[in-house]
């Protein structure tokens, strides 16, 4: 008798304790939502891998490629018409927005009639020139 | 029948109350504006807050909305009360006036004193309504300047840094609509390439999107404010605003003098009349040529010359 009186008046603020602890905890847990910047660039990456890749058929290659061109379509319009990335200044904004012609690499490519590899080495720096100019050599 | 109830008033020893109100008039209303503040008191008060809200209304309605306010507060009903003891002060000014006119010997006399006094009662309204004017102008700049401030501070938030990246995003966006219909004709004529779900409904959204941002641009409360019909920023707007409130300040000290040697004006008659120096010996200075506005200070002149 006095053990349930006792558990009757503690129980109202101990249940409200625990409901606030399992609330932060859900919050805490939960998976952080990537943004539009970093979804294009996971795809971006995933679509170089690809171009690069020496492991995979031609045909292997060619679809993963279309795949992910058009997912890389949507992506590259999504960040450029994300308005929450406006002024956001962070290393990765700054990162994409510097070099437009490598951050969105399938308007820019198309807008300059190269395809995505060309297009892709040509900004990195590695042409045909250049890569016939090169010499095997010891560093 | 009014001259006798304006006599009704005098009480007997008629030079030291004569004297006692030149000696008032000539110290209390070279301080009558200073007098008059405190008079006024908290129960006239007016306290605008520079809010955020008030800072995005656009401009040409901020004024709007800052009068709004005024007109709803303690000193707009104070300074509405103080117009009209004006206005019934002034209409006891002109019956005096008459009375003296038509009166002679010693009710003429009487009536001067009277009309003194009731000027002095004139100078002491006119007095706080210049404060409250005053008050009300020092309020208004405040809150200008303040609004400004905060104007100033947003759009100063911006550090070169990010000035920088939205320069550059800004370029980017301009790149991709320029760029956009050519890079659809070609990544589209391809039947292996079809349209995605996102493109398909971005394109059903966007004619939505533009009638409603056409609305948004024809709409009143999205125009810009216009000086002699120039558009006009927000900042300028709030800067010409403050030049306005200056321009009122500085009226509202012209007037102050013009108060001041109405008082002086009052001094010299209340000593005249304590020496029994005959009116009509004045210099007439009463001049009615530009015919002032009613309510203005500058209308009151003619009862304080020539009587």
């Amino acid at each position: 008798m006095r053990h349930t009186s006792r558990s009757q008046a503690v129980s109202p603020s101990w249940l409200m304790a625990l409901l606030a602890v399992g609330l932060i905890l859900a919050a805490a847990v939960q998976p952080a939502r990537a943004g539009t910047l970093e979804n294009m660039e996971r795809e971006r990456a995933m679509l170089l891998e690809t171009l690069l890749s020496a492991d995979m058929t031609v045909e292997e290659k060619q679809k993963h490629i279309r795949l992910s061109r058009t997912r890389l379509i949507d992506l590259e319009r999504m960040v450029l018409r994300d308005k929450s990335l406006t002024g956001r200044n962070t290393p990765r904004v700054r990162a994409a927005f510097e070099n437009y012609d490598l951050t969105f690499l399938i308007h820019a490519s198309t807008e300059k009639n190269r395809s995505l590899l060309d297009h892709w080495l040509a900004e990195i720096g590695v042409s045909t020139q250049t890569l016939m100019n090169a010499r095997a050599g010891r560093r | 029948m009014k001259d006798r109830r304006y006599i009704a008033f005098l009480r007997p020893p008629r030079q030291a109350v004569l004297g006692g109100l030149a000696l008032t008039v000539l110290a209390g209303l070279t301080l009558a504006p200073q007098l008059a503040a405190p008079a006024a008191g908290s129960s006239t008060a007016w306290r605008p807050v520079a809010s955020e809200r008030l800072i995005k209304l656009p401009a040409q309605y901020l004024k709007k909305a800052i009068d709004r306010d005024f007109s709803n507060s303690e000193l707009a009903n104070a300074m509405v009360d103080v117009e009209d003891r004006i206005k019934r002060k002034r209409q006891t000014l002109e019956d005096l006036q008459a009375a003296v006119e038509r009166a002679e010997g010693e009710i003429r006399t009487e009536l001067r004193h009277q009309f003194l006094a009731e000027k002095k009662a004139y100078i002491e309204l006119a007095a706080e309504q210049q404060s409250l004017r005053r008050r009300q102008a020092k309020t208004k700049i405040r809150l200008y300047e303040k609004l400004l401030g905060k104007l100033k501070r947003e759009q100063g938030a911006l550090t070169p840094q990010r000035a920088a990246l939205i320069e550059k995003q800004d370029a980017a966006r301009q790149r991709f609509e320029a760029a956009r219909v050519q890079v659809d004709t070609k990544l589209f004529q391809s039947t292996l390439t079809a349209e995605s779900k996102y493109a398909r409904e971005y394109a059903k959204n966007i004619s939505a999107i533009e009638t409603l941002v056409q609305a948004i641009n024809a709409h009143p409360m999205n125009a810009s404010a216009e000086i002699d019909g120039q558009a006009i920023s927000k900042a300028d707007y709030l800067r010409h605003l403050i030049a306005e409130g200056e321009a009122d300040l500085a009226i509202v000290d012209q007037e102050g003098a013009i108060l001041g040697f109405m008082a002086k004006l009052v001094s010299l008659d209340a000593l005249a009349l304590s020496e029994d120096i005959d009116p009509d010996a004045e210099t007439d200075l009463a001049s009615d040529e530009d015919a002032p506005d009613a309510d203005h200070v500058t209308s009151a002149v003619g009862f304080f010359v020539g009587n």
